[in-house]
């Protein structure tokens, strides 16, 4: 599988903080990556890196062969992201937030109109898609938000907590649809701290603690490795 | 150019909504009603006036005074008996707003030249413009009364010479020079006459400042308190794309706003002055001495606003990126509010250039003080100072724009968070 992503080194200050301390990782076509680790460990600070809200300290990120300091416009025409808190226009109507967002990637109204399908395909809103987004419940918003991340088929979609607020029936739901598109070919790189849904999504994991990445692998060989029954007890044992 | 249209047409959707057209139309109801009021009471004022008259004289003269009020077109109301206190209590009880009373005697003492007082009493009902130009009217009347009848004085006494010579002997114009013009009038009169009319262009310059300003600040408050700007930061539109969308149709709105105020604003002048005749004259000197906006003006005018609406926008731009959320973005517009408020109470107390030097240096420091300076420079002919203004303030955005590019381009979009002073940043 090619490589999409690779991240050499990494590191983000904040003044005198070292939030990233010189992580590596890279992730193939298709694959599922996912961050775990505690809070202030420095899971959104590489999500938000990647995604190029931020400018690395040092170390080197590369996205499809494009340098992420030198061409962060070509990384975002590839990539979507979906953060932890993420919000909609409150005052647009479901589809035509949907609308919007599609005429940044999309050259013809044509195609617009097909990425506008695409995400009527995934939010499975049906008329509430005519509502204000301000009328939305958070599973709503939530779902309309991952929908339009993944309408463009982007290359590689990073999600911040993606069923974060939601109930069980909605993140069942959020948790088929990354899936699904991740078996299309669609790279994804997530955080969570449901250690559950970890192992159900992720082709890989990265076990991450005050900017370092302690250990990864897939799920079955991390708890091999540590002879643990699950991620959470892998992750307690890696920190030790 | 499409994704811009495609954000610049979001920004503009976002500004133009519900709230913002009825509140326009409300002010544009306020104002035209406010004006229609105005202009009702204003030619109540100049028409028929009732006044309630007690002669107790019965006189020749007293009648010949009556006369005079009739001329003026007041409307006399006989007020019976002997008593004054009991014409005031009964004048009291009805609609009138003036009572005057004539002793009895009057006629005679005025023959003698050892004059007797008539008294004239307003009741002040209200402080509209209306009542007080009805005891303005009476004592008109009196004055012209007085001078009939010492011109007949003098008449008599000294029949070879105009009493007018014998009252007022020294004989004085008035002429005004603005620049290289001259005319004859009155420099308190004109310079009234003139603040009357320039009064709304402050005002505004004041509105359409403040109202683009804050639209741009609160706009990216709003992104970041309903967490929507990660997002837009990492669609394929370059960053200084987004905070420039946000001025633009900010300002689109501020003008388009404006306009509305202005129309209504100008409703309600037209009520306020609209009936004043005697305008006329004053107006043809105020023409003649070039203290009017030519269409020259207008656009000098026109391009300092321009500029200073730029640098509000900026400016609020800057701003806007230190709000953590809406109610932090209002507090966030106190300095820039500050910094349009003292220009603009400034133009309507005093004359910058009567300030002491550092204070003057201060207000001219503002950029916002020159679209407010601009109005009276361009009238006295002072249109290097306007240019000067102008090119200040081109400098100041373009210094604001950079900052604020430099600010949309690198992580302090999302990191900076004015909080009581402090810098804060987000992990």
């Amino acid at each position: 599988m090619p490589t999409v992503l690779k991240v050499e080194g990494l590191k983000k200050s904040y003044g005198r903080k070292e939030a990233l301390r010189g992580i590596d990782f890279e992730i193939q076509t298709g694959e599922i990556f996912a961050l775990i680790g505690p809070n202030g460990a420095g899971k959104t600070t590489t999500l938000r890196i990647v995604s190029t809200l931020l400018t690395p300290s040092g170390g080197k990120v590369t996205f499809l062969g494009h340098d992420l300091k030198k061409e962060p416009e070509k990384i975002r025409e590839n990539i979507s992201y979906l953060p932890e808190e993420a919000g909609a226009y409150r005052n647009l109507k479901g589809r035509n937030y949907l609308k919007f967002m599609a005429n940044f990637y999309a050259e013809t109204r044509e195609k617009a109109e097909e990425i506008v399908k695409r995400a009527e395909a995934i939010a499975e809103l049906g008329s509430a898609l005519d509502d204000k987004v301000g009328t939305y419940s958070k599973g709503m918003v939530r779902k309309l938000l991952l929908a339009r991340a993944l309408m463009t088929k982007p290359a590689m979609t990073i999600l911040d907590e993606p069923t974060s607020g939601l109930d069980v029936i909605n993140s069942l739901e959020v948790r088929e649809i990354i899936k699904k598109f991740a078996k299309e070919g669609i790279s994804v790189l997530l955080s969570s701290h449901n250690m559950l849904e970890i192992e159900f999504l992720s082709d890989r994991v990265a076990l991450i603690d005050k900017g370092l990445i302690l250990d990864a692998g897939t799920s079955q060989g991390l708890k091999d490795k540590y002879q643990a029954p699950n991620l959470e007890v892998v992750f307690r044992s890696a920190l030790r | 150019m499409k994704k811009f249209t495609n954000l610049l047409l979001k920004e503009i959707r976002d500004l133009v909504n519900k709230q913002l057209i009825i509140s326009l139309l409300m002010m544009m109801a306020i104002f035209y009603f406010i004006g229609v009021m105005a202009k009702t009471e204003m030619k109540k004022a100049a028409g028929t006036q009732k006044i309630s008259v007690m002669d107790l004289d019965q006189s020749d003269l007293s009648r010949g005074l009556a006369g005079s009020l009739k001329t003026a077109n007041f409307e006399i109301e006989w007020s019976q008996g002997k008593d004054p206190e009991a014409a005031v209590q009964a004048a009291k009880q009805g609609d009138t707003y003036l009572l005057l009373v004539i002793p009895q005697g009057f006629g005679e003492s005025i023959v003698r030249l050892e004059p007797k007082e008539i008294s004239t009493y307003t009741f002040l009902r209200s402080f509209s413009i209306g009542g007080i130009r009805k005891s303005e009217i009476l004592k008109a009347v009196i004055t012209a009364t007085n001078a009939y009848l010492s011109n007949d004085v003098l008449k008599k006494k000294v029949p070879d010479v105009p009493p007018d010579i014998l009252r007022s002997p020294i004989k004085s114009k008035d002429y005004v020079i603005v620049k290289d013009r001259m005319a004859e009038g009155s420099a308190s009169a004109i310079s009234g006459m003139v603040y009357s009319q320039s009064v709304i262009i402050p005002i505004i310059l004041f509105m359409i400042i403040m109202y683009s300003s804050q639209m741009v600040i609160s706009a990216i408050a709003m992104e970041k308190q309903n967490k929507t700007l990660e997002t837009l930061l990492t669609v394929p539109i370059p960053r200084t794309a987004i905070a420039t969308t946000k001025m633009l149709a900010a300002g689109i709105v501020g003008l388009l706003s404006a306009a509305i105020y202005m129309i209504g604003m100008k409703s309600y002048m037209g009520g306020m002055m609209g009936n004043i005749r005697a305008n006329a004259s004053m107006n043809a000197v105020i023409k003649q001495l070039g203290l009017t906006l030519t269409g020259n003006g207008y656009v000098l005018l026109g391009i300092a606003l321009f500029f200073a609406i730029l640098c509000g926008l900026a400016m609020a731009t800057i701003l806007g990126v230190l709000a953590e959320d809406f109610r932090s973005a209002q507090t966030l517009m106190l300095p820039l509010m500050l910094m349009i408020l003292i220009p603009y109470l400034l133009s309507f107390f005093a004359d910058v250039n009567s300030l002491p030097l550092p204070v003057r240096l201060l207000i001219l420091a503002i950029p916002f003080s020159h679209p407010f300076l601009a109005t009276p420079n361009i009238m006295l002919g002072h249109y290097s100072a306007v240019l000067y203004g102008i090119l200040y303030m081109a400098v100041v955005f373009f210094v604001l724009v950079f900052i604020a590019a430099r600010i949309f381009s690198t992580d302090r979009v999302l990191t900076m968070k004015l909080r009581w002073g402090k810098k804060k940043v987000v992990f």
